[in-house]
Formats: C-alpha cells, structure tokens, sequence
C-alpha cells in the first residue's frame, strides 16, 4: 500500500497525540517524530507522562525534570544529524500542572493556597482517575495556545481506556461542578458552621450511612474541598470546552501506535473506535516491532537441505544439535514470529482500511539515541513499507 | 530495604496467602501469575487470581470463558475472578451495612452513585478489600477457602500508586469499616511472612529500567519482594565463527543467516537484561523462556509454570 511518510501526512498539524497501551514504543514513537520534524525546521516538543521516565532513557538524558528541556546539538552530532530546527522534551509533573490551574484559575492566592492545602486534593491531584490526562491536555493545551512551539507531541499515559483520555476534562468538571454532589454534601457544610444537626435532614439518613462506609472525616474533606472550589467552576469548564475545541480541530490529530502483539491490536481497535465514537479521525497507525520473514532472503528450510548448503559452502555441520538442526529450528521459529506478526498486521489493516499504516520493523538493538530514533524515523518516512 | 526481600528462598514464594504480580505493560504480567497459580496448584494449593484491571485476561489463557465478577473453576485447583469497581462496591457495602435493603436504598440513588464516582480512589480501595478479604478472611469449613490469592496487578507506574492505596487512604481517613480495612489490607502487603510482590520485566531497555524503578520504590515504601520474572528469555544458539561462516555461506544460507542473526540478537539482549537486572534488582531472577505458541493458551501457561518450578 503506498501512502505518503508520515511527516507529510501530519505536516499541517501542531499537536500531535499519540495513543495506545503501555509497552507499544508510544514513547519513542512520540519522539522519532518530534525529532523529525526538527530535523527539518520546526521546533517541537514532545511531552511524556510516564512516572518511570521512559522518554529521559529513550532520549538518552538523564532526567527531564518539569521543564522543557532543549536536545543538545551534542546529541544531534554523536547521531550523525543536523538539525535545522530546535527539539525539547518535557516530562509532566502531574502535582506540579495542578498546582499552575489551581493558582491561574482561583480568585486570590488565599484560596489558591486554601484548596491546596486540603488533604483531599493533595491526594486528588495524585490519584484520582482522568486526572493524569486531564492534565496532559491542560498542558497541552497552554502549550499550543502560546504558540512557542511549531508541533507538540504528546506521548498519552497508557490508559486502559480511551475514552477516559477524551472525557477526562468532562469528568474533572462533573467531578468539581456537581449539583447532585454537593445537595448531598450540602448539610454537612452547613452542619460544621451551625451544628451537628445534618442528620434530621432528609439526606441525613444517606450521609450516616455513606459515612459508616467511609468514614465521617472523608465525607468532611470532600465538603471542604467542594466548598473551596466554589466559583471557580465556570473557569474549569470553559477551559475544558477550549481543550476539547483543541483536540477536534484540524491544529491536532491522533496516531495510534501498536505492536503486532493480539492483545495490544485489540485495544488499539478499541481506541480506533472509542475515537471516532467522539468524531476524531485516526490520522495514522504506527505498528512496531514487526518482525520480518528470514524468507524473505533465498535459501532452503528443511534439515537435509540445509545440510547440502553447508556441505557446498563447506561448512562443517558440527555441534550438538548438529548446525543443519539448530538452522532448520530458528528459521521454522523465527519464520512463526513473522507469519504471526503478519496476520495480526493484516488483521488491523483490514479493520482500519483507509487509515495510513507504518510499519517498524522489530530493530537488533534497543533504542535509547537519537541514531536510534532516526533509524525509526526511515521506516516512518518510507514511502512504502 | 526490608532483609526478609533478600534472603527469601524461592520455595518459600508460593506459600505465602498473597502474591502481587506488577510490571510494565506488556511484559506478561498475566501470563506470569496464570503460571504462578498453576506451579502452586501442582503442589496442591487451592489458588484464586484476581485481576484488577479494566480488561479480563487470564480466563482466557486457560482457554475458559471470562470469570467476570465470580469465582470460576480454570483448571484443577486454580480459580479466577474480575474484581470490578461496581460489584466490588456492591459486595463490600452490603457486607459492612449487613442489609442488601439498605444498600439498595442507599447506594443505588443516582446522587450517592455521583458521590462514588467521584471520591478519589473509592474504586481501588473497595477492589483492594476485596482481595484483602479473600486472601485473609475467606473461610469454608473453617478453615481459609484459598491457600494462595494471586493479584494481578496493574502496570508499574499504576501498580504502585494502587498498591499505595491503603497507605494514602489512611492518611485521610481513621475511623470507619473501610479505614479498618485499609489498615488490615496495608500490614498484609507489608508483611513478608504473608504477601510478596513480584516484578515482571522483559528483556528490552524500559521494561528492564521500570523494573529496577519498581524495585527501588517498592523497598522503600516497605512492600516485601518475591522473585524478578524476566520473561520472553532466548539462549544463545550458535557460535561466534557458526555465525560468520553461515553468513558467507552465499544465497543457498542467506535465509538461515538472518533467522541466526535474529535470534542471537535476541539473546544477546537477554543475557545483556540479565546481568544488568541481576546487579540492580536484589532479588532472586526466574528466567523464563520465549514460548513460540501461535496461541497462548494452557500449552504456554504450563510451559512456562515448569520454568518457574525448575526455577523454584
């Protein structure tokens, strides 16, 4: 199938997502091609999540810290590459970008330290579902709406599920901006200013026994916590509705990444479908590690024939198993590895026709370099596979 | 780091109540505690897995139709089931009101339904009961139903901040069923004579890095280790001079050629893993080689439960 390299494909675009499960090579994906792009002129800036610092090792530094933080040309050298733009890496700290909302969005810096404080948000900024790509998105977000960058490309937190990416900032504002939350919450904020009187209320009854299951302290600190946020709903939300603006326009698009692995194809349809669901268009599929056929050199497969073609080439078929075996039994396993990886490559193509497919083949070494982004970089830029 | 991690003889593992399986995603953390379940139930322990995370795996491998949110029969002594947020809320809040009327009066208004969803790790804290119930409270015929509760667990950086649940939890909260709990939950994973969590990695730079990371931070937030699964191993086949003679061996070789060169490249990034892991992470290391199944059913699941006992 031909189809264009995949920098052409994504050229007009200035927020590149990639999406897919954990362990597919999203982060180096992200990577290769923010240094692509560098590499021809834009500067850009790839943006990973992951708490064990995946980019730092695949960029070959060895801490990213919360910064951006330029490649240096020293690098670029040791690749053999010269850039004719700029590419820095950042590595998000979750705390840190809830901190910055907290701080942009509350009325004084008296209530900005106030909802900090609290113990809930201190864990809710930690723990919470959908926060994680909430936050990605909000930095995205300030990101692109700076314009300091030509492309940001943001390596997603290998969520289970999709649709917790898209909706993240939906659910942190349902979470935050809650009518049914805080009428059931409501007496219990005016319980701890006028007196314990809550549970004569109507919901009193639902409180006492939510909090026989939580605890009373945890129902309290949830009120605290919804209390302290009031007013600054309306921000939350319009900021929600400007990153989902972001995602959907033409500025950004998704590229799925996956391996041949059965397992990570079926949550790569899942997201397939999870996006379009939201009316997002895949842009591209990025499958890695696709190991290829040794048959696709010449040469025999069978233990007699291979036993001819030593004897020709006048190899001594020695050892225990003898060479000719050993031979016959990596090209039979090696040659599984690739028929496999094969269907499930097939299986995904079919499934998603029309989307662009890139395949990496499954490369001798692992890649912490540049040189070794670059290297996924020419299968990304093929014009065909 | 806690000394009972380091001098644990690997026999010792599968008689502990708990074992917790994490690491990075797509390292075979499923396939690994299916073996595991299987090694034990081959020395006649009755086993339960749970899985904990969003998509249902390990009945598969045995070939079975998902558990889903009860216990099913996989094979001779080994059981399974999906702790899911919802049944597990359910179960656990009938269990502490001891009134299903109350519960459905209570917890199934879409208010309160809100109220769950939004508490900040609610979700991790009921399936973490669960488990902690099953492993240490279960009781049929007076004694504890499961010999050995596998959890499996999510990924690394996931795994931990669920394993760290109950520790943040009782930060917040002190009193109350959950708060109880919670505390029995946390001295259970912390306790090495009880629980041990074993890592899996593969061997590939960041699955091996996150491994190390995952050692390093589970030592200092006091959870006990079990064993390093270092899974997907291939052992070196061919000489070095086997290599270059093939490899000249002109057209009627070149296929066989880059099947060996495939293949070495493999384990030599095996055995490099090896010993990179084996001088960072002070655990004992169970190799377990690349199964070529075309589908990873119980041939798989047994094969490698005979790595891990030869290893054991």
């Amino acid at each position: 199938m031909t189809r264009p390299p995949i920098s052409a494909l994504l050229a007009q675009r200035k927020v590149i997502c990639c999406v897919g499960s954990g362990g597919v090579g999203k982060t180096t994906t992200s990577a290769a091609l923010a240094l692509r792009f560098a590499v021809e002129g834009k500067k850009t800036l790839v943006l990973t999540i992951d708490p064990a610092r995946r980019l730092a090792n695949s960029l070959g530094l060895s801490a990213l810290g919360n910064r951006e933080t330029r490649i240096g040309d020293e690098l670029f050298r040791a690749a053999g590459l010269k850039p004719h733009g700029e590419m820095y890496a950042m590595m998000l700290d979750l705390k840190l970008t809830w901190d910055e909302l907290v701080d942009r969005q509350a009325p004084s810096p008296e209530k900005a330290r106030q909802i900090k404080e609290n113990r809930l948000y201190q864990t809710l900024s930690t723990v919470m579902a959908g926060s994680l790509e909430y936050m990605a998105m909000e930095k995205v977000y300030e990101l692109w709406r700076t314009g300091r960058f030509d492309v940001v490309v943001l390596d997603t937190p290998p969520t289970a599920n999709a649709l917790d990416f898209l909706h993240a900032a939906d659910r942190i504002v349902d979470v935050l901006d809650n009518d049914a939350l805080r009428m059931l919450l409501g007496p219990l904020l005016k319980a701890s200013r006028v007196g314990l009187r809550l549970f004569a209320l109507p919901t009193g009854i639902i409180l006492k026994t939510l909090g026989r299951f939580t605890g009373q302290d945890f129902l309290r600190d949830l009120a605290q916590f919804l209390v302290a946020f009031e007013g600054m709903y309306e921000g939350f939300k319009e900021r929600a509705g400007e990153v989902k603006h972001m995602l959907s326009s033409r500025d950004a698009a998704f590229v799925l990444v996956t391996s041949p692995n059965p397992l990570t194809i079926e949550e790569a349809l899942f997201f397939h479908r999870a996006l379009a669901s939201d009316g997002v268009q895949t842009a591209a599929v990025v499958v890695n590690r696709v190991q290829r056929d040794p048959h696709r050199f010449g040469g025999p497969d069978s233990v007699p024939a291979l036993r001819e073609a030593l004897q020709l080439a006048q190899i001594k078929d020695g050892g225990d198993p003898l060479l000719s075996q050993r031979l016959a039994r990596t090209l039979a396993e090696q040659s599984t590895l690739a028929d496999l990886d094969r269907r499930e490559v097939e299986r995904l193509e079919r499934m998603l026709s029309g989307v662009p497919l890139y395949k990496v083949p499954r490369l001798r070494k692992d890649v912490h370099d540049l040189a070794g982004l670059w290297q996924i970089d020419q299968c990304l830029s093929a014009m065909q596979e | 780091m806690a000394k009972e991690a380091l001098d644990v003889t690997p026999p010792a593992l599968l008689d502990r109540r708990l074992l917790v399986v994490t690491g990075k995603g797509g390292t075979g953390k499923s396939t690994v505690s299916a073996a595991l379940a299987l090694a034990a139930s081959r020395k006649r322990k009755r086993v339960l897995i749970c899985e904990v995370t969003a998509r249902e795996r390990v009945s598969e491998l045995f070939g079975r139709p998902p558990s889903g949110p009860q216990i099913h029969k996989l094979f001779e002594d080994v059981y399974s089931v999906h702790v899911r947020p919802p049944e597990a809320m359910r179960e656990y809040g009938i269990m502490v009101l001891r009134s299903e009327t109350l519960y459905n009066l209570v917890f199934e208004r879409r208010w309160v339904r809100y109220f769950l969803n939004a508490a900040p790790s609610l979700a991790e804290i009921v399936m973490l009961g669960k488990v902690a119930w099953h492993a240490g409270r279960e009781m049929e015929h007076g004694r504890p139903r499961w010999d050995l509760v596998v959890l499996d667990a999510p990924a690394t950086g996931h795994g931990l901040t669920f394993l760290s649940v109950p520790e943040v939890f009782l930060s917040i909260v002190k009193e109350g069923p959950l708060a109880r709990d919670m505390k029995f939950m946390d001295s259970m994973l912390k306790d090495p004579q009880q629980a041990r969590t074993c890592i899996v990695t593969l061997p590939e730079e960041m699955p091996a890095n996150e491994a190390i990371e995952m050692h390093r931070a589970l030592a200092q937030r006091g959870f006990p280790q079990g064993v390093l699964f270092l899974n997907g191993v291939f052992t070196p086949r061919f000489a070095p001079e086997e290599r270059v003679q093939v490899a000249r061996g002109g057209p009627l070789l070149a296929a066989a050629a880059d099947a060996a060169d495939s293949h070495e490249a493999r384990a030599d990034l095996s055995r490099h893993y090896t010993s990179v892991l084996r001088s960072e992470v002070k655990l004992p290391l169970v190799s377990v080689p690349y199964v070529f199944e075309r589908t990873f059913g119980i041939r798989a699941i047994e094969q490698i439960a005979s790595a891990i006992e030869a290893a054991l």
